[in-house]
């Protein structure tokens, strides 16, 4: 394995502090006391103070916004020299690239939510006919299931792909949150193919167990540079590579082929993650990707290139994805099981770093020394972000 | 009196007045590049395939095939009193880049629809409101 090395000079930076908040229904808690929280929790992690941050992404906020700048006054009004965005891999990849540019030491990327999801059960009748933009999905009665429910049919039409095959997905990493106790699904216990197949069709081909968990929680990431970051409290993990990519915009275009050979946003942020890493992806110990559906899950692979498009459900079936496989992925539970706050993206690193860290108890991954992990959203893998993770 | 509609409708913006004026006269209209002669869906106010701005509302045939479906158990706001419904993606015919484009399915028992199944755009009005929408049925004319 080539070891964690310098990218033309630069300095490496590190992710130091990470920290989850309890993740749940009804946890009785506002978003500002959760984000509170999670930033308090992941500076301690790294055993630094918040006056040393000196760079901010918020997850998915806009590119200059109140939000920064709230949070600037609220960690103590000192000047902020980072202001990014984007999903989680895609902050700690753009603040990663700050930190060896120069352009601040001590980055937070974090999130909260609470109360209300996107399931249609959260959604009251209306008074009046809300006025949404001209081609908006909702005037056609679509939501987020029935937009992936066309692409998993599409797909399972192109490929021969079974809902077995999807089911076996949630499965799988139901199993895997069994072991995490923070996770909110695994309390209850395993499930089976047949459990995924005679749970409530919300639209066909996805049934309930196909679909990611909705609750709320928040998180925080910490990334400082190298000379910091070897004075923290944790063992560094560091950020060998990453990069986001969009092409389309938020679920109103539709091409066809919609599997093109090429790939695209998520195949070109994940190629360019390998590239700056400098790894092949043999040498990935443990990975983490968006489960939001079990269908996701399959195309995560197959785009990511572990495996040829159409050959995810072979991949999964052969047990490449599990505890004790080649690669396993989701060790916490992922969306399916573990837990969606809305913008999970982050869960995804904070899971591989405590994977490198060796902090995962049941669930660990032996020898961990390299991750992946991948977001996507705001359109059906339409943003996308993908970060390349090592211990020494 | 009709009971109020309240699924969203669309705002109607100055630049895709031209397609919703279309549906109330009972047209598809979508819009083609001149310079290139390609379609766009959704629209745009520049052509995807060579960014120019020379675009012209086009009538379209109002065929297609269905390029996927999924079939909707429990449905969102006033959609809730409606499931099971069918939500289809419909691969018009024009070319030379066929569009794709979202809506809902009627007039089509669920056992038959399938990818593939040739079918039209029809129009409806929204009760007490001023705006027309489309959906797409079973083409009974395709061969």
């Amino acid at each position: 394995m080539r070891g964690a090395h310098e990218v033309s000079g630069a300095r490496k930076a590190a992710i130091v502090g990470v920290y989850t908040t309890a993740q749940g229904r009804r946890l009785g808690r506002t978003k500002v006391s959760l984000e509170i929280e999670a930033i308090k929790g992941a500076l301690a992690d790294a055993g630094l103070a918040h006056t040393q941050i000196d760079g901010l992404s918020p997850l998915l906020a806009e590119p200059w916004s109140k939000t920064h700048m709230y949070w600037a006054e609220q960690l103590g009004a000192r000047p902020v020299t980072y202001i990014g965005t984007g999903q989680g891999e895609g902050a700690v990849a753009k603040a990663a690239a700050a930190v060896s540019a120069g352009v601040c030491n001590v980055a937070l990327a974090w999130v909260a939510h609470v109360g209300g999801g996107q399931s249609p059960g959260t959604k009251a009748v209306p008074t009046a006919a809300p006025r949404l933009p001209d081609f908006h999905w909702e005037i056609q009665g679509a939501y987020m299931t029935p937009l992936y429910a066309l692409w998993a049919q599409r797909y399972m039409h192109e490929f021969g792909v079974s809902s077995e095959d999807l089911a076996r997905v949630a499965v799988i990493h139901r199993d895997h949150a069994v072991l995490n106790p923070e996770s909110v699904m695994g309390r209850k216990g395993p499930i089976t193919i047949e459990d995924v197949l005679s749970s409530r069709m919300i639209a066909d081909p996805l049934h309930l167990l196909d679909c990611s968990i909705e609750n709320d929680g928040g998180y925080a990431i910490v990334i400082a540079a190298e000379e910091i970051a070897r004075d923290c409290a944790q063992t560094p993990v560091w950020v060998l590579g990453g990069a986001e990519a969009t092409a389309t915009d938020v679920y109103q275009t539709f091409n066809n082929p919609w599997f093109p050979e090429e790939g695209k946003s998520v195949r070109r942020c994940t190629d360019m993650a390998f590239d700056m890493a400098g790894i092949d992806r043999q040498e990935i110990d443990v990975a983490n990707l968006y489960d939001c559906f079990t269908v996701t899950m399959l195309r995560d692979l197959e785009e990511m290139g572990f495996c040829k498009i159409g050959e995810a459900a072979d991949y999964v079936r052969e047990g490449h994805t599990r505890l004790g496989g080649s690669m396993p992925c989701n060790t916490d539970g992922g969306l399916l099981s573990n837990s969606h706050n809305t913008n999970p993206s982050g869960m995804s690193v904070i899971e591989i770093v405590r994977q490198l860290r060796g902090e995962c108890g049941e669930r660990q991954v032996t020898d961990a020394r390299i991750g992946v992990a991948l977001g996507q959203g705001g359109s059906i893998h339409g943003l996308a972000s993908t970060v390349v993770l090592a211990r020494d | 009196m009709a009971a109020p509609y309240l699924k969203p409708l669309p705002r109607v913006s100055e630049e895709n007045r031209p397609f919703w004026d279309g549906l109330r006269e009972r047209e598809f209209r979508a819009p083609r590049c001149r310079d290139c002669g390609e379609f766009g869906w959704v629209p745009y106010p520049a052509c995807r395939n060579c960014f120019s701005t020379d675009l012209e509302w086009v009538p379209l045939s109002g065929k297609g095939v269905i390029f996927s479906y999924s079939i909707v158990y429990r449905g969102p706001g006033a959609f809730a009193e409606d499931v099971p419904y069918v939500l289809v993606l419909v691969e018009l015919a024009e070319q030379p880049r066929p569009m794709i484009v979202l809506g809902l399915l009627e007039d089509c028992p669920h056992a038959d629809v399938r990818i593939g199944l040739p079918v039209t755009v029809t129009f409806h009005e929204a009760p007490g409101e001023d705006v027309t929408l489309y959906r797409f049925a079973p083409d009974t004319a395709a061969g």
